[in-house]
């Protein structure tokens, strides 16, 4: 390989970025479902001519880290670039294939310069339906979940695939949105393809593979010189989650050494009949992601993070779940690889990892309103953030995943769903020499007119945040209709007028609370986010006093 | 309206003044630090320095136009009023629980500003208008009385924003609240969200609602000091601001809504660029570049007009980062800000390569070459090392530079690490900076559907000079225009930009379910609205341009497009067209359009604007001795890739007279910035004293 002059290598890695990146701005703004414009439930990103990951959007959800290069790879193997034409795009939302379940579109463009290809964009965004029993986490197995559409030239030298189209217009909901989404990513990726030859223009390239090279080369050095301070070994962790019925065990074995970590999953529950099950794929991604986040977080994401990294799971298990196994839902399940890693790895990186976040929750509506319109809206909340060693949690911030909040304003508006509470709940957070960030209450309103069906996608209802540390944890998440708690996970009618309350669970703290300073619990009590009674219980503090009188808490 | 007309510009640093005579043109200026803690200070004694040079009456002037970093830096620094905050119920925590959203994706440590109004200053009311306008909740006024008077008492505040949910389509309690409040507490300030910030989204407008309040005090404070130091003067004429959209407005305007002058100085520079883009012959088309010690900003003129923007992020508190900062949705120039200027640090990132900024050395201990103990490589050392900085010219010769501290910075942080020669870290630096520049501005062109190739840029700001001609030719645009008096431009912006007004409503309508008379219905009352704004000023009916703008969208999208749409009183048709200006220019933006999806009108937009005379004849006085020689000396400098050229002509850009040409390698100094022409570049002055650039591709 010839030696890549280092300035130059910043510099068009840079580019690489900021392509991958209008490849986002593109989608957001064409796309017409609110997951995508609003919430971000998306990525983006551009290939090298091997299929090897060059860079990826920085607005992209945690779950979509790294995905891609498997993706494509299993793309080309049924559809090899030698069959492949200007103009063709193909596509998939195969859950095996794509990002674990089937509501994901995956869109890849062939990038051709001279008549032959020199890389590849691709976009994934979730659609607003697939068909099937709607996005939910109670099917029995993923025929129930919508239908697969197999991996296909959706665009055949410029032109749609006319067949392909018109099954996708046959099978789901909202036909208009669905369509135009999958077309907002067709054009995302020509814009991709033109910057990446504009680009190889400008610099006289006819190739970025040996820049992708370098990329590669440098961000897997870079991890691995992180993961060579850490002494090598075997750092284990084990956690309890809810499962649709009943608790699940997952464990993680990393071994640490100079090649690298290889995590292993073995010990972890096997799957079950329900839409909570993460193929391989997904439970990948929070891997990938957490150890980018604990390593070199400042590092666009690229293949180069991922040679550094080997994973394991029991096929079968509920974390390699393999077809026809539902899986839906499996983001509520997948979101605790991430905290399961910072466990296991919480001695060795004691500066980088967080304690247990509250997590996000998600309300999927469907039904229809008064005008006869058919929704389909994820209404997202979050818990509240863990705490690190140096900071508090923020309150009401998604962790390890991420998202964006719909306005109550633009969401009542939308969904004819009213918003009638959204507040913080006191003394929520996790205790802790820092503190986690709190939890909060929503109420939602069915004022339809019509019932409605309502999908919940939520955890931390039996097993609450875990505090770091000598931390106690955090609060734990509920859901309620009319004032009845109700199952966490399964599809629910929603009568008209009926309020569905959420209560999100607080974030973890980390540290002993009684080392917390005096100051800083005065401080919470002032601004309402800690009780005065929380104050004495949790932290010994007496506020009037503003002096700690206990040692030890409660 | 003739005589002389003075501009002033507060920036951080200094405060810029400019004194114009139609007849003449530009007949003083003047550059004087900036008094932080009073900003009417350095204003008057500036104003009071500028005439007497100039031998002018303060009673002889015609018209102040001024521009402050004032609410800005409140902003920033917090020094603004006790706010407190009336909320509907259920709702106290909007601030705190923000989008929910963390803006960097593998960074876990992020910051979010803290809201104006602390949590315990912020008190919940029984009231619900729902989205339909029905009201759910009857506004609890005994409540309202109880809750403000509690705020004033214990808490003690002055201001207080009233924000309530859907109160942008159904305004009824906070307009009750409002006359409430004025009634019990008359010297309380109290801003209601609709009225400042029309728009759905309840998170953003409230926090534009709580910088109204919370700056409102503090800017009424200071106009009545600036108002009456003026008219102690003996000053008469008119008194007017900048806005962040590029328009003037009178001082009760800026009374009434402070946080529209929150950009204003770099908006009148934008407008100063403006205004030059006529004397380029063009079509008005053109990209005001500005680039000083903290960070670069630029703004696309199209057709003799700035972009604008509906929102603008101030304070933000993490590394420049969108999103770590505070919504405040008023209408704005379009101004993208990148954090690199002189004072950007370079270091090596987690890559093991190049990055510049946003960290920045500031001005103390500033980059390594000033001597004053900065020991991290900055873009400023690069450059010297590079030969683009004269070691005895810079800042007019008033500050000399020390090359060994810039090259042991920068061979200790980037060229011993990566073991390249020092001169490669060098052009690296710079480049890397290009780069960033040029892609930013790239990037953003693209969001709003612009062709960036055919913008020529005017360059304005100390390190704007160095790298504007390696920028455009990233950008492929056709030439660079360095404007003679670039580090005036902002004050002399403020004297060639018209009044202006402009109202935006969000009123959520399908395009099939309107007709030409209910378009007409609903732009009139804010067309009325906007017009009693400029006929305050002074501005007659027959000088008012009005434009009509509708931003659109697809049925289901979230994200408009806004275009412009033809009159919609005159003629008897509206409706054709309007759909055609939202056809073409959605596919401007996006490429494509989609004929058979129904149309839905989101925001209705009026934009006034009143030329204020006949400004077009004002033109720089060349100061010092513009005689054609110009040639000072000769230094040896470093282009890419890697060539040393070690005789490039050193200019003295005050002596250069029109029709000169000069070709790189060369460097022209000004007393604040310095031109670089790379080999092969070539510059020719203007009739008006411009240094033109024509990028010449290979």
């Amino acid at each position: 390989m010839p030696t890549i002059d280092p300035v130059e290598l910043g510099i068009i890695w840079d580019r690489f970025v900021s392509i991958a990146d209008e490849m986002v701005s593109s989608l957001t703004r064409t796309s017409f479902s609110t997951m995508v414009r609003v919430s971000a439930d998306l990525s983006c990103m551009l290939f090298d001519s091997r299929a090897r990951l060059v860079s990826q959007g920085r607005t992209s959800v945690p779950s979509f880290t790294g995905t891609g290069p498997a993706t494509l790879r299993r793309m080309l193997e049924i559809i090899p670039p030698d069959s492949l034409r200007p103009g063709d795009v193909i596509a998939t939302n195969d859950a095996w294939i794509g990002t674990g379940h089937v509501f994901d579109i995956n869109v890849v463009r062939p990038v051709f310069r001279n008549g032959t290809i020199v890389g590849y964009t691709l976009s994934v965004t979730h659609l607003a339906d697939i068909g099937g029993i709607g996005y939910s986490a109670d099917a029995r197995d993923v025929f129930e979940e919508g239908f697969t559409i197999p991996v296909c030239k959706l665009i055949e030298e410029g032109e749609p695939n006319a067949l392909i189209i018109e099954i996708i217009r046959q099978n789901v909901r909202s036909e208009s949105v669905v369509l135009g989404d999958i077309f907002s990513n067709v054009t995302c990726t020509e814009v991709g393809g033109r910057l990446l030859l504009e680009l190889m223009e400008d610099y006289g390239l006819d190739s970025i593979d040996p820049l992708a090279a370098a990329i590669h080369a440098q961000t897997r050095d870079a991890m691995l010189e992180k993961l060579a301070r850490v002494p090598a070994g075997t750092y284990t962790n084990a956690i309890q989650v809810e499962g649709y019925d009943e608790p699940l065990h997952f464990a993680v074995s990393a071994v640490i050494s100079a090649d690298g970590a290889v995590f292993d999953f073995s010990g972890t529950s096997p799957a079950v009949g329900r839409g909570i099950n993460v193929p391989l794929c997904y439970t990948s991604a929070f891997t990938y992601y957490a150890v980018k986040c604990l390593t070199v977080p400042e590092i666009p994401n690229n293949s180069g993070a991922l040679d550094a990294i080997d994973i394991n799971a029991p096929e079968g298990c509920v974390l390699n779940a393999v077809k026809p196994s539902p899986t839906g839902g499996r983001h509520i399940l997948g979101h605790f690889v991430a905290p399961l890693i910072f466990g296991a790895l919480a001695d060795v990186f004691p500066n980088d990892v967080q304690a247990d976040s509250g997590m996000l929750s998600q309300l999927n509506f469907h039904g229809r309103l008064g005008d006869g319109r058919f929704i389909s809206s994820v209404y997202f909340s979050s818990g509240g953030y863990g705490a690190f060693k140096d900071r508090d949690g923020q309150s009401a911030l998604p962790g390890p995943s991420n998202m964006i909040l719909a306005p109550a304003e633009i969401w009542e508006a939308e969904n004819a769903i009213s918003v009638l509470k959204k507040a913080l709940l006191v003394d929520s957070g996790g205790p802790g020499r820092s503190r986690g960030g709190l939890g909060q209450e929503v109420l939602l309103r069915n004022d339809t007119g019509s019932p409605l069906n309502m999908a919940a996608f939520a955890s931390r209802t039996d097993f609450p945040a875990r505090g770091y540390a000598s931390a106690p944890d955090g609060s734990l998440r509920t859901v309620e209709v009319d004032g009845r708690l109700v199952h966490p996970k399964k599809r629910i009618e929603i009568p008209p007028g009926s309020i569905v309350r959420i209560v999100e669970a607080g974030g973890a703290g980390y540290g002993d609370p009684v080392e917390r300073e005096v100051e800083k619990v005065v401080e919470d009590v002032r601004n309402g986010l800690v009780s005065r009674a929380g104050a004495l219980k949790d932290y010994g503090v007496d506020v009037e006093a503003q002096r700690r009188i206990r040692q030890t808490a409660i | 309206m003739a005589g002389v007309e003075l501009g002033v510009d507060i920036g951080g640093t200094f405060t810029d003044l400019v004194l114009v005579d139609s007849e003449v043109g530009v007949v003083a200026t003047h550059k004087i630090l900036t008094t932080p803690d009073d900003p009417a200070r350095a204003v008057l004694a500036g104003s009071r320095e500028v005439l007497a040079s100039a031998g002018v009456a303060p009673t002889d002037l015609a018209r102040v136009v001024h521009a402050t970093t004032l609410i800005t830096n409140a902003v920033i620094e917090r020094r603004g009023t006790a706010t407190g905050m009336l909320v509907s119920a259920g709702f106290k925590d909007t601030l705190d629980i923000g989008r929910e959203h963390r803006y960097d994706l593998t960074n876990l440590k992020i910051d979010f500003p803290a809201p104006l109004v602390p949590r315990a200053l912020r008190r919940e009311v029984d009231e619900r208008i729902m989205a339909d306008g029905r009201v759910e909740t009857p506004l609890d006024e005994d409540a309202v009385l109880a809750a403000a008077a509690d705020l004033v008492e214990s808490q003690g505040i002055e201001a207080l924003a009233v924000c309530f949910l859907n109160s942008y389509l159904h305004p009824a309690h906070e307009l009750r609240v409002g006359k409430l409040i004025a009634t019990a507490f008359p010297k309380l300030f109290v801003t209601l969200s609709h009225q400042v910030a029309p728009f759905s989204s309840e998170f953003e407008r409230w926090t534009t609602a709580t910088i109204y309040a919370y700056t409102q005090p503090l800017v009424d404070a200071y106009l009545d000091r600036l108002e009456g130091a003026f008219h102690d003067l003996g000053f008469t004429g008119s008194f007017s601001i900048m806005t962040s959209a590029g328009g003037i407005a009178t001082v009760n305007v800026a009374r009434r809504f402070p946080v529209r002058l929150i950009e204003s100085g770099p908006a009148a520079g934008v407008l100063a660029a403006t205004y030059l883009s006529r004397d380029l012959g063009g079509n008005g088309d053109v990209l005001a570049f500005d680039m000083g010690g903290t960070t670069a900003k630029g703004a696309f003129v199209a057709g003799g007009r700035p972009l604008k923007s509906s929102q603008i992020e101030v304070a933000r508190c993490h590394a420049h980062q969108k999103g770590s900062g505070l919504i405040a949705r008023v209408p704005a120039l379009d101004l993208i800000e990148i954090g690199a200027g002189g004072g950007a640090i370079a270091e090596l990132d987690q890559r093991r390569l190049i990055r510049v900024g946003p960290a920045s050395a500031g001005a103390v201990p500033g980059p390594a070459c000033y001597g004053q103990g900065g020991d991290k490589p900055t873009l400023t050392d690069a450059n010297l090392i590079l030969g683009y900085l004269g070691t005895d010219s810079f800042l007019g010769g008033t500050m000399a530079l020390d090359t060994a501290a810039a090259e042991k910075a920068l061979g200790e942080h980037i060229a011993e690490p990566l073991a390249i020669a020092l001169d490669r870290a060098a052009l690296g630096v710079h480049d890397t900076v290009n780069e960033d520049v040029a892609r930013a501005l790239r990037v953003h062109a693209a969001e709003v559907g612009l062709d960036y190739r055919r913008f020529p840029l005017v360059a304005t700001g100390g390190s704007a000079p160095i790298h504007a001609v390696n920028i455009a030719r990233k950008m492929r645009a056709p030439k660079v225009v360095f404007p003679l008096g670039a580090g005036i431009m902002s004050a002399f912006g403020l004297l060639v930009s018209p009044l202006g007004h402009e109202i935006l409503r969000s009123h959520l309508r399908r395009l099939a379910d309107l007709d030409t008379a209910a378009v007409r219905a609903t732009f009139a009352p804010l067309e009325k609205e906007a017009r009693a704004f400029l006929s305050d000023a002074g501005a007659t009916a027959e000088s008012v341009r009005a434009q009509y703008f509708l931003g659109m969208r697809y049925f289901g999208q979230g994200h408009e497009v806004t275009a412009e749409i033809p009159d919609p009183f005159a003629g008897t048709e509206i409706m054709p067209a309007i759909e055609a200006a939202f056809d073409d220019r959605y596919r401007e933006v996006h490429g494509i359009s989609f004929v058979e999806q129904p149309i839905e009108c989101v925001d209705w937009k009026v934009e006034l604007s009143a030329a204020v005379r006949g400004a077009a004849r004002v033109r720089f006085a060349t100061s010092g001795a513009p005689d054609g020689n110009a040639l000072k000396g000769q230094r040896a400098a470093c282009f890419p890739p890697g060539q040393w050229h070690p005789k490039c002509a050193v200019y003295d850009r005050y002596r250069l007279v029109p029709d000169m040409e000069i070709e790189g390698p060369a460097f022209i100094e000004e007393r604040e910035s310095t031109v670089v022409l790379g080999p092969g570049d070539g510059a020719v002055v203007d009739a008006f004293g411009n240094l033109v650039v024509d990028i010449r591709f290979e």
